[in-house]
This record gives structure tokens, C-alpha cells and sequence, in this order.
């Protein structure tokens, strides 16, 4: 023990929230040492592929798979007509009145209802020889019209249940629109169309399933961003109890929302695992797979009238919404999730009291839409920006005005918005006042006159505001009335009888660097070091509970059930320490590890002997004290926590070529408290890359019969360090109303870039853009 | 995405590959880089039976000046080679486009003109200088000039037991390289070499067709005189009117067309803006 | 077929049909798993490593190819007492990843940089790392960490 401190104890305790620490998963993952379920060899271990339906819609009239199953090295051919497969469909359930359940097929065996939905599986020694035997299998399939687009009648309905592919409508009702519609001074109408795109992580989907033969345990390891609802669903749709079913995401590359979801190709593993007990099968999607079968989004159409007063308020918002949800209501998600999300924050953050808008999501024979990271908005953030710029053309207002003037002011937090969802944030004008200080707003408008002047190429300066609904409490719960609710998370922190701490937190990671986050949370709340504290997650046998990573809600979840369970256990070291040492438990303070009495300098003792005597030397327990050193503590925000953000940029157009060159890009957010500055704007430049990349390249595009035209990364264009800009990146910190005053972040940057960018071309050249992306060709066009 | 199966000889010498080919009967294929083909192979697009691989051939994978106007490229000269070496700033310039550093390493001269993508580099310099390719087959060697040698997208007249062993081109007087991509390393949407050579004006344009195109009317209006603002232009005009692109997921045609004269007009400006330096 | 080659240092002889891949021979026949795979076509870059000191896509490589070469991966970037590359340092430092899935590609193409040029500008590493794509990080903290990392190796002589 140490007999003299320099540290005296009281206001010095380090502090870990609110520094940049090193992160713990990257000492393994720049070594090349990271265990991603993609990497995993098991004994026995067999490989599986998937024959996709060359059609976007088909009946399947036969499927004869003899040849593959006699192939050499093949061990085991599977179709969806078979009673095990045919016996379970994916159907994901909602209350919500308008909605048409549909029934998702785990191999696809009536019909295919998408180009690339899985028809049959063969699992053989190796990849190479599972593709080979996959050519060997024989469908017989009858091809049918297919429908691409969402606002097109179909000749032939995707699903029977909906003759008119019309999956979900609902329609927000606020106010009287159609009275401040007659009435107002202005009124500005535009149809806009974004432009289908999807998450595409580095690292592709991948499952490894073992089925125990001896005592049916499942054991299934994913890329997921949702261990736990995978083992709840797979546990159900399998018939197992569910602790026979582990669910393990280990280090993950990448998500995005598109491992937020249970894939058919998940429960076929699961399926072909049991009937071959012991053996471990692999799939590893590969990128083909994925651009086709993984789940896409942003494909939506926005029509949309809104009216204005003379000084720029807005009135009233009429819109009528339609997303194409692609071939399946993504399970267990639903179909709602972009529609309604689109509907629930159209008119973002400003204020407004008349608005109605329908919302209505359309089947097609495309792949099915999911949750993509900022679900809907950067679409209807985009639709809301282009009336306000194009509001303010019209009265002859600046961009930045007219949005100063309708922006939802702080003291007029908590704001109830027209679709009745509450926002407590209101620091939008000063995240637009920071991001126009910074982009230097006088100087480009100088240069903007000197450059049309002198007729050289034209700059342009676009702007965006948002709100992000981060967090969701069980009160504002993501997904359209859904059978299960997702306000919650658990932790479990133990103090190990050496006095370090072990967390298990249901929180999940695909880059976002939890465990980092988690420990830093917890080491103060416990207050421990740092790096005395071990965080496990993404394996369902070690948390309790964790709805996964979705919706910006893991900080502020995740986080708050680390924090408060921290607390928990650092009672009760106090409690035990209290008691050893006869001392009132309201004097001592855990700090860096050491017990301290209040007005000594020196530590009581440390933590771990603290420990020790909870684990080993129960002789010294006092009366009515357990063995032991651990809590277990949920967490549920109730409502949400917006967060404010703006985003702004200058461009260059190259009059003669269409070409854009994004000059400055500026971006300012409420991330509330910051438990990780560098985890932060990290997260922030993250998902203004992938904004820009929806905005400016990516785009899956169909042809009428239903083909994937874009369906290699030659095609799908994602943006590289050549094109995405520098990125200035700032923050206001508004405390949000959860223990840790914290905001999700990871989302808001996607928001931005499809206004910021439409609107810098629309001020740089006069001309509106109303179709994503931005090509070239497009602006190109648009000057012609 | 794996790729069918596949027999590989590693070829010691030019005729032991060029007899592997003929003994395969058509179902052969060369590699050399790799950087086409492999992408084909793993999308099970193409499926050879056989695939020679020339890498490790002695010999050809030489630069040599072969007179004060020319230079030889061996085949199997990669990319990156073609960026450092000083004796064609034109090719080094048009190299430096190609792709990324990861595939210049790989990618060879011989392997890119063979494959004869429509969109790729040095299939339009090859046009624009009128390279002659030399190709070697079972009854010895021949010369081809790169007019004849593109015949279309991925196509050429190369038989299939032959191989291509070195190019030889013209290193022009004055030249200038313009592409418009839609990302940095992407294949052109529009790709124009132009190049003095003896005097003489010389266009090809890349990814407008099915192979690279020569306007012999825009050439032909820049034979008399000197380069100037008018006379480009006037070429760059031609140039466009010659061709009928068409309307893919990048670009519609008009674009296509419109862009050819823009990069048709950057690729001559830039010829005449300095000597030996023709890219901006 | 038989192939013979050394990773890292280390040599390996493997048994392989022709078509396998150098990246699967490397992460399933030799065990290296860092390598990775995030298109399998040549365009993402996850899975460069250095082939004789170039930089190779291993996924459009096939085995057999690798024949008698040296073939070096991102688990042979640390110094032999494990110390690690200044560079893999300053993706640390640097926040030059998040799910590290295409790290060590990209580490591979800035080592590979760091070879031919000591002091590339922040526009030269955005050039040259355009060939390996990054999802999560919008690129900053890997341009910052090649900076930096240069910057290091200069010092360090």
C-alpha cells in the first residue's frame, strides 16, 4: 500500500467521459487480429451459398436440385418447398390499421419476388465448390411482369394480399392545411424523387450456424446489429426455448442499419444447421449477393405544396409520400419504417401548425427496403429544404432567413410538432449561426458576385437544418406498432476480485467503438481507471438485454443503463466498505480505484481489496451483506432526445461538364453531452461521407423487367478520400434531459447532404434540382 | 463470387503459351495482370478452361526506345512502369489514369489492349498513335496496327491462339490527355487523346462507342494551320458529330456527345499549351 | 497445385486449385485472417497487401501466381518485438477507423505510399487511398493518421 499520495482525493478524480481515449477494439483491429464472424473456422466447419432468382418476378414452377446433390464434396442441398423451410415465413407484425401483413418465405419456392431474393442453398466442402454445385440446380420458373417503381400501377401485385402493392398508408392531420393553403400569400409546389441507395458496410452479411446435436442448442454467429431480437426471433420461428439459442456479433465491419435486420438467409442457416447437426455452416454474402439481397432504401417519391406568408413563415404543408419498400415488409421491422418516419419528421424543425400528409409504402419486385442510417429524412429533409429554398427564391428572402424565421426557437421547447411527435431540443438557429460563421458566408458571397460578373464558373452555397429523433424511449418507440417495444437496454457490471471491472452491456458495435464509450461511462460511474474496465458485448449469452444498434439509441440507452448500473455497483462497494471500516457510508467516495473517507488524505483502502474480501474472505463480511460485487440495472429514456444539426457547403459547377466540387463543407450538431470527442466527429464525418455518397453517386437502379443494372461496386459508385471533402465539424453541447445528458449522433450527417448539395447547385446556377443524385449528366441538363 | 474451375500453366516462354492456347481450342485465356479478367472470372462471366499465365515470360517486359520518334512496350510492362518511365510523357501522363496504385502495379500494357475495353486508356492512346501491336501465334508473329486490331467492346481480331508481345508507338510532338470520370480512377465516360505526330493531328476517343473512335473529319480540319481557338473548335465539333453514343445508368447520349467536344477541345488546348506537357 | 511462397517472412507451402484466390489462400490456407474481402471484384481495396513490395489486390491474384514470391499483410506490419508500425500507431491516435473492416487494406496502400514518398500532401494521400473504400469514417482521420504517420517516420530518420 502505498503510504503517501500525491493526490489528495475530492474534486481531482479523473474523469474519462468527455476525453478522447484510445479506443479498445483498435489495438486488435490494425494488427489485423480482429474476430469478425466472417474470419471464423470452426472444426467440421461446411460452406454454404444461395441460388438467387435471376428474375424480379416469377412463378416457380419447379426446382430440381438432384444433380447438385450428387456433385462431389456437397453435403446437402436445400429448397423452399421443403416442409422445414416452407413451414416458416417471415411476417412482420404491426397494429397499425391500414397495414396488409405479408409473408416472407425463408427460400423462395411460389414465387420470387425480387432479382436476387434466395430460391435454394447448397452447403459442400468449400465456397468454391458450393458456387459450382449452385449451377447445377434446375428451376423452372415462369416469368411475370414486374413492377420497379412504386408510383406505377402494377399489371401483377407483388403480394395477393395487396392487389395494389399499397403495403401501409396513413395520413398525419394537423390544423386546417387546406384553409391556410387558400389563403396564403404564396404557395410552393414541387414533386421530388430521391434515389434508391443502401448501406453496403466494408465487411458483407455473415452467419455462422451450430446447432448442438446432443442438447439442441443453437448457436449463431452474425454480423447483426441486433443479437438479442435475433435470438428472441430465432428462437420463436425455430420452436426453441430461448436460452438454447446464443446469438454471438463479434467485431462487426460495418452496419448501417443493414444488419438490423432478421434475413431470411439468417433462419435458412439456422434451418440447414439442424438438419445437420454438429456441423458448423458459414455464409459469407459476397458483394453481389449483398447489392442485390441486402436491404436497400431511400427510394421515395415526395409530392408536396407548401404555403408561405409574405415574411416567410410557413403555413401550412400538404404532402403525399410514397416509398417504394421493395419486395417484402422487412422483418420484423414492417414496411412503415421509411414512411412513417417520413410523415413523423417531414417538416423537421420548424414550426408549423397545418399539416397533412399521407404516407404510403408500395411493394415492388425490388429488394426490400430497411432501416438505413437516418431512415427516410436525408429523403424528406431534402423535400423540406427544397420548399424552403425554393419559398425564399420566390419572396426574394435569403436561404438563411427564411430559416431563421420558422426555425423551432429554445424557449419553445418541449415543441409539439404537427405529427405529434415532442421535440426538446430548439438550438437550431445556433447550430445554423455556427455553421454559417464558419463556412464564411460574406466572403463567398463576394466572391459569388465577383465569379457571375467576370462569367466564370459558378459557386453556390447550400443550406440545411434538421432534427434528428435520437434514442427512442418506450414512449416515442422506433417501428409502427410493432409487437415488441425497444425504450430499453441492460448492463451488468462486476467488480472482479482484483478490483477491475468487467461489463456486460447489451449494446452492440459495428465501428462505433462501445466498448470504448461503455468503459469510459462506466469507469466513471464506478470510478475506476479506464483502463481497468473490460466491456463485452454482442454475445446474448454474456448481456441480459440489449435491443441493439438502431435509431441513434445505444449512448443514450446503452449508455444510461452502463451509468446507472455503474453507480449501482459502486454503492455497493461503498456499502461493504462502510462497513469494514466503520465508517458512514455518505463520507466515502470511490475514486481511481481507492476508497476515501472525506478529509483524508490518504485512500481507505483500494478497490481491489474491497473485492477481495467480497469474493474471497466472506469471514470478513459484515452482517447482511452478500458475497459478491456486481448489479444489473435497465435503462429506458422513456421519450426520446432530438438532436439539433446544420450543415452547410459551397460549391463549384463546372458549367461545361455539369461536374461539382464541393469547396467548404461545414457541419454543426448537438450531440448533448460528448462522452468521446474523437468518437463523435468521427461518427459525424462518417455519415456526411455516406450523405454525400447518396446525394452526389450511389444509386441502385432497376430496369423495367426487374434486373439489378447496378450490381457490382464498377456500378454502385461509393464515395472515396478523392471525393469526399475536407470537413469542419463542430458542436454545440446542450445537455439532453438522461443522466448522462446525452444526444445519438451517429445518424445526422446523412441528413444534410442531399439538401445542402441540391441547394448549392439550385444557388449556384439558378436551376432546381428534383431528382437525386447529383450526376454530372444531371446538372449537365440542367444548364442545357 | 468465386470463379469456376480452371486448368493454369505458367508459361517459361511465348511459344509454349501460344501452343497451350491452340491446344485448348478456344477455351483458353491469357493473364497477365489480371485486373480485367479476374473480376470476369469471379463473376463466373467468363469460364475458360484454361488460363496461361505469361507473367513470368522472359522478355517482355521491356521498354525500348526504338528510334528517335518511337518506343517499344513489352507486354508485360505494367501500368506503374509506364508512369515512371521519362521516354513517353504521354503514356505516362494516360497511366497515371488508370485505375488505381493497386491495379497499375498489376495491370499490363499488352493485357489492357487485348482486353480492349471501350472505356479503358490505353486502348485509345494505342488508337490515336496508331500503335502497331505485335502478336505472336502458332505460325510465328505478325503485326497488327490498332485500327484493325479493335473490332469491338472486348473484341478484337486477334485469334484465339494468339498473344500480344510488345506495341510499338509513336511518340508525338505535341500532345494533350483529357477524361471526364465520375470518380478519381474510374473508367472514362469520355476519354480523348490528341497527338502531333510528323505534323499531323491525330484524335481518339474512348468510351463513346464500341471502340475507340477516329474522326478523320476533325483530323482532317486541323491538317492545315496551326492549332487555334477557332480550329479546336471546329474539331471538337466535328469530332462529336461523328459519333452516336449511347444512353447507359452514367450518362445519357447527349451527354456523351456533348462531353466528347468539351474533352475533345481540352485535349487539343492542352496540346498546344505547352510542348511535351499536354494535361492540365 | 502445389505453391510456395513467404508471408511475411515466414514460408508457406500450400496445396490449392488454381482458381483460389491469394486472399483466400492467405485467410483460409495459411490462416491470416486480417486480410479482408469487401468486394471480391477489385474495387474496394480491403483486401491489398504487398506482393514483392507492390501493392496487390489479393483478390485478383490467384494463388499459384504468388509462386516464389514475398508477400507482405497487414499481421507483418509491427517491428518483430511487436512494436507497432507508426503508421498502425497513428490510425489509433488518429481515429483512422471505426469498424476497422477495411484497415488493413488501407494501411497496406498508405505503407505502400510511405515507401515511395516520404511527405505526400494531404491531396496526394486522398489520390492515392482512393483505391480502398472506407464506409464509416468519411475519410479525415485516415488522412490525418498518413500525415501523421509520415511525419513520424521522417523524424524517426
Amino acid at each position: 500500500m502505498p503510504s503517501m499520495s500525491n493526490e489528495p482525493g475530492g474534486e481531482t478524480a479523473r474523469r474519462s467521459v468527455g476525453t478522447t481515449v484510445r479506443r479498445k477494439e483498435d489495438g486488435r483491429l490494425v494488427t489485423g487480429r480482429g474476430h469478425y464472424a466472417s474470419d471464423l473456422e470452426l472444426p467440421r466447419m461446411r460452406h454454404v451459398a444461395f441460388l438467387r432468382s435471376p428474375y424480379g418476378h416469377a412463378r416457380i414452377r419447379g426446382v430440381d436440385a438432384t444433380e447438385a446433390a450428387k456433385a462431389p464434396r456437397v453435403h446437402g442441398v436445400f429448397t423452399g418447398e421443403m416442409p422445414e423451410f416452407s413451414a416458416i415465413t417471415l411476417r412482420a407484425r404491426s397494429a397499425l390499421p391500414s397495414y396488409v401483413e405479408t409473408d416472407q418465405p425463408i427460400l423462395a419456392w411460389q414465387k420470387a419476388r425480387f432479382s436476387g431474393e434466395a430460391v435454394a442453398a447448397v452447403v459442400a466442402d468449400d465456397r468454391y465448390i458450393a458456387e459450382d454445385a449452385i449451377e447445377l440446380i434446375d428451376v423452372d420458373y415462369e416469368p411475370l411482369p414486374a413492377t420497379v417503381t412504386a408510383w406505377i400501377a402494377p399489371e401483377e401485385p407483388v403480394h395477393a394480399a395487396a392487389p395494389d402493392n399499397v403495403l401501409l398508408q396513413r395520413t398525419f392531420d394537423a390544423g386546417d392545411v387546406a384553409g391556410a393553403l387558400a389563403t396564403a400569400p404564396l404557395v410552393v409546389e414541387r414533386e421530388l424523387v430521391t434515389n434508391r441507395h443502401a448501406g453496403n458496410p466494408m465487411e458483407c452479411r455473415v452467419g455462422v450456424a451450430l446447432w448442438d446435436g446432443a442438447d439442441d442448442k443453437l448457436t449463431f454467429w452474425s454480423g447483426t446489429q441486433v443479437p438479442h431480437i435475433a435470438r428472441n426471433m430465432l428462437a420463436e420461428l425455430l420452436g426453441l426455448p430461448e436460452g438454447n439459442v446464443r446469438v454471438i456479433a463479434p467485431d462487426v465491419g460495418g452496419g448501417f442499419g443493414t444488419k438490423a435486420v432478421l434475413y431470411p438467409e439468417d433462419v435458412a442457416l439456422c434451418l440447414m444447421a439442424r438438419a445437420m447437426r454438429g456441423v458448423p455452416l458459414k455464409w459469407v454474402e459476397d458483394r453481389a449477393e449483398h447489392l442485390l439481397a441486402a436491404t436497400h432504401a431511400r427510394d421515395h417519391r415526395y409530392v408536396v405544396k407548401a404555403g408561405f406568408g409574405t415574411d416567410g413563415q410557413l403555413l401550412a404543408l400538404e404532402a403525399d409520400v410514397t416509398c417504394n419498400v421493395g419486395a417484402y415488409s422487412v422483418y420484423p421491422w414492417t414496411a412503415g419504417i421509411e414512411p412513417l418516419m417520413a410523415g413523423g419528421l417531414l417538416s423537421g424543425p420548424y414550426r408549423l401548425e397545418n399539416y397533412r400528409c399521407t404516407v404510403r409504402g408500395v411493394a415492388t419486385n425490388t429488394s426490400p427496403s430497411g432501416p438505413y442510417r437516418g431512415v427516410a429524412r436525408p429523403a424528406s429533409v431534402f423535400a423540406m429544404e427544397s420548399l424552403m429554398d425554393a419559398a425564399a427564391r420566390e419572396l426574394g428572402m435569403s436561404a438563411l432567413d427564411i430559416r431563421r424565421r420558422n426555425l423551432i426557437q429554445p424557449e419553445e421547447i418541449p415543441y409539439r410538432m404537427p405529427s405529434r411527435l415532442v421535440d426538446d431540443s430548439g438550438w437550431y438557429g445556433k447550430c445554423l449561426d455556427k455553421v454559417i460563421d464558419a463556412i464564411g458566408y460574406e466572403e463567398f458571397l463576394a466572391e459569388q458576385s465577383r465569379r457571375r460578373e467576370a462569367g466564370e464558373n459558378p459557386i453556390g452555397i447550400g443550406v440545411a437544418c434538421y432534427n434528428e429523433l435520437t434514442g427512442l424511449g418506450r414512449a416515442a418507440a422506433a417501428g409502427p406498432r410493432m409487437p415488441f417495444r425497444t425504450g430499453h437496454d441492460a448492463c451488468t457490471v462486476r467488480i472482479n476480485p482484483d478490483g477491475r471491472v468487467t461489463v456486460l452491456s447489451g449494446v452492440t458495435s459495428q465501428g462505433q467503438g462501445l466498448e470504448t464509450t461503455v468503459a469510459q461511462i462506466v469507469a466513471d460511474a464506478v470510478g475506476v481507471a479506464y483502463d481497468d474496465v473490460e466491456v463485452r458485448i454482442g454475445d446474448t449469452n454474456e448481456s441480459l438485454w440489449g435491443f441493439g444498434a438502431f435509431s441513434s439509441r445505444q449512448a443514450v440507452i446503452g449508455g444510461g443503463a452502463a451509468h446507472r448500473t455503474g453507480e449501482a455497483v459502486k454503492e455497493k462497494a461503498l456499502r461493504l466498505a462502510a462497513a469494514l471500516f466503520d465508517a458512514e457510508i455518505d463520507d466515502l467516495r470511490l475514486e481511481d480505484g481507492q476508497i476515501r473517507r472525506t478529509g483524508e488524505p490518504e485512500p481507505l483502502a483500494s478497490l481491489a481489496e474491497i473485492a477481495r474480501v467480497a469474493y474471497l474472505e466472506s469471514n470478513r463480511l459484515p452482517e447482511g451483506i452478500e458475497p459478491g460485487l456486481e448489479a444489473t440495472r435497465f435503462f429506458d429514456p422513456i421519450r426520446g432526445a432530438f438532436a439539433a444539426g446544420a450543415q452547410a457547403a459551397t460549391v463549384e459547377i463546372d458549367r461545361s461538364t455539369g461536374e461539382l466540387r464541393i469547396l467548404k463543407w461545414v457541419c454543426v450538431e448537438d450531440a448533448g453531452r460528448v462522452i468521446n470527442p474523437q468518437i463523435v466527429e468521427g461518427q459525424i464525418a462518417g455519415s456526411i461521407a455516406q450523405g454525400i455518397g447518396g446525394a452526389l453517386y450511389e444509386h441502385l437502379i432497376y430496369d423495367e423487367a426487374g434486373n439489378l443494372s447496378t450490381g457490382t461496386l464498377m456500378d454502385y459508385l461509393m464515395p472515396t478520400s478523392a471525393e469526399v471533402p475536407e470537413l469542419i465539424i463542430d458542436h454545440i453541447s446542450m445537455p439532453a434531459d438522461n443522466p448522462l445528458g446525452v444526444r445519438g449522433v451517429g445518424e445526422g450527417g446523412t441528413l444534410g447532404p442531399n439538401a445542402v448539395l441540391a441547394g448549392a447547385v439550385a444557388d449556384a446556377l439558378g436551376t432546381e434540382i428534383t431528382r437525386l443524385p447529383i450526376t454530372p449528366a444531371a446538372v449537365w441538363a440542367a444548364i442545357q | 463470387m468465386k470463379s469456376a474451375r480452371f486448368d493454369y500453366l505458367r508459361a517459361r516462354s511465348v511459344e509454349e503459351a501460344v501452343r497451350a492456347l491452340a491446344d485448348a481450342h478456344g477455351e483458353g485465356k491469357i493473364i497477365a495482370g489480371g485486373q480485367s479478367l479476374a473480376p470476369v472470372l469471379a463473376l463466373r462471366m467468363a469460364r475458360p478452361a484454361l488460363l496461361v499465365d505469361v507473367n513470368r515470360i522472359p522478355g517482355l517486359g521491356g521498354i525500348t526506345r526504338t528510334s528517335e520518334s518511337s518506343i517499344r512496350i513489352g507486354a508485360l510492362v505494367r501500368h506503374s512502369a509506364l508512369m515512371r518511365q521519362c521516354d513517353h510523357p504521354l503514356l505516362a501522363e494516360v497511366a497515371g489514369w488508370i485505375g488505381h496504385t493497386a491495379i497499375r502495379s498489376r495491370g499490363t500494357t499488352g493485357g489492357s489492349i487485348a482486353h480492349a475495353d471501350p472505356s479503358a486508356e490505353l486502348p485509345v492512346v494505342a488508337a490515336a498513335l496508331d500503335a502497331v501491336v505485335r502478336v505472336a501465334g502458332p505460325r510465328g508473329s505478325r503485326e497488327v496496327e490498332a485500327g484493325d486490331l479493335f473490332v469491338g467492346a472486348l473484341e478484337t481480331s486477334l485469334t484465339e491462339e494468339e498473344m500480344i508481345t510488345s506495341v510499338e508507338l509513336p511518340i508525338p510532338q505535341r500532345w494533350g490527355f483529357a477524361e471526364l470520370s465520375r470518380r478519381h480512377g474510374d473508367f472514362g465516360l469520355v476519354t480523348v487523346v490528341a497527338a502531333e505526330i510528323e505534323g499531323r493531328w491525330r484524335i481518339a476517343v474512348g468510351g463513346v462507342g464500341s471502340v475507340p473512335y477516329r474522326p478523320a473529319e476533325a483530323e482532317a480540319l486541323l491538317a492545315d494551320g496551326p492549332l487555334t481557338e477557332v480550329t479546336i473548335a471546329r474539331a471538337a465539333a466535328a469530332t462529336a458529330a461523328g459519333i452516336e453514343p449511347s444512353t447507359d445508368i452514367h450518362a445519357s447520349g447527349d451527354y456523351r456527345r456533348a462531353m466528347t467536344e468539351e474533352f475533345t477541345r481540352r485535349a487539343l488546348t492542352r496540346a498546344t499549351a505547352a510542348p511535351d506537357n499536354g494535361a492540365a | 497445385m502445389n505453391v510456395e511462397f513467404t508471408v511475411n517472412g515466414a514460408c508457406h507451402s500450400v496445396d490449392v486449385e488454381p482458381r483460389r484466390t491469394l486472399a483466400d489462400a492467405l485467410r483460409e490456407d495459411i490462416g491470416l485472417t486480417g486480410t479482408h474481402l469487401g468486394c471480391e471484384h477489385g474495387v474496394c481495396g480491403a483486401c491489398t497487401v504487398l506482393v514483392d513490395g507492390e501493392p496487390v489486390r489479393a483478390c485478383l491474384m490467384f494463388a499459384v501466381q504468388a509462386e516464389g514470391s514475398s508477400v507482405t499483410t497487414v499481421e507483418g506490419m509491427a517491428g518483430a518485438d511487436g512494436t507497432p508500425h507508426p503508421l498502425q500507431k497513428a490510425f489509433c491516435d488518429h481515429h483512422g477507423l471505426q469498424c476497422g473492416f477495411c484497415t488493413p487494406g488501407m494501411l497496406m496502400s498508405a505503407l505502400d505510399l510511405l515507401h515511395r514518398e516520404t511527405n505526400p500532401s494531404r491531396e496526394r494521400i486522398r489520390a492515392e487511398l482512393s483505391g480502398n473504400i472506407c464506409r464509416c469514417t468519411g475519410y479525415v482521420g485516415i488522412v490525418d493518421a498518413v500525415e501523421a504517420a509520415a511525419q513520424e517516420m521522417n523524424t524517426a530518420g
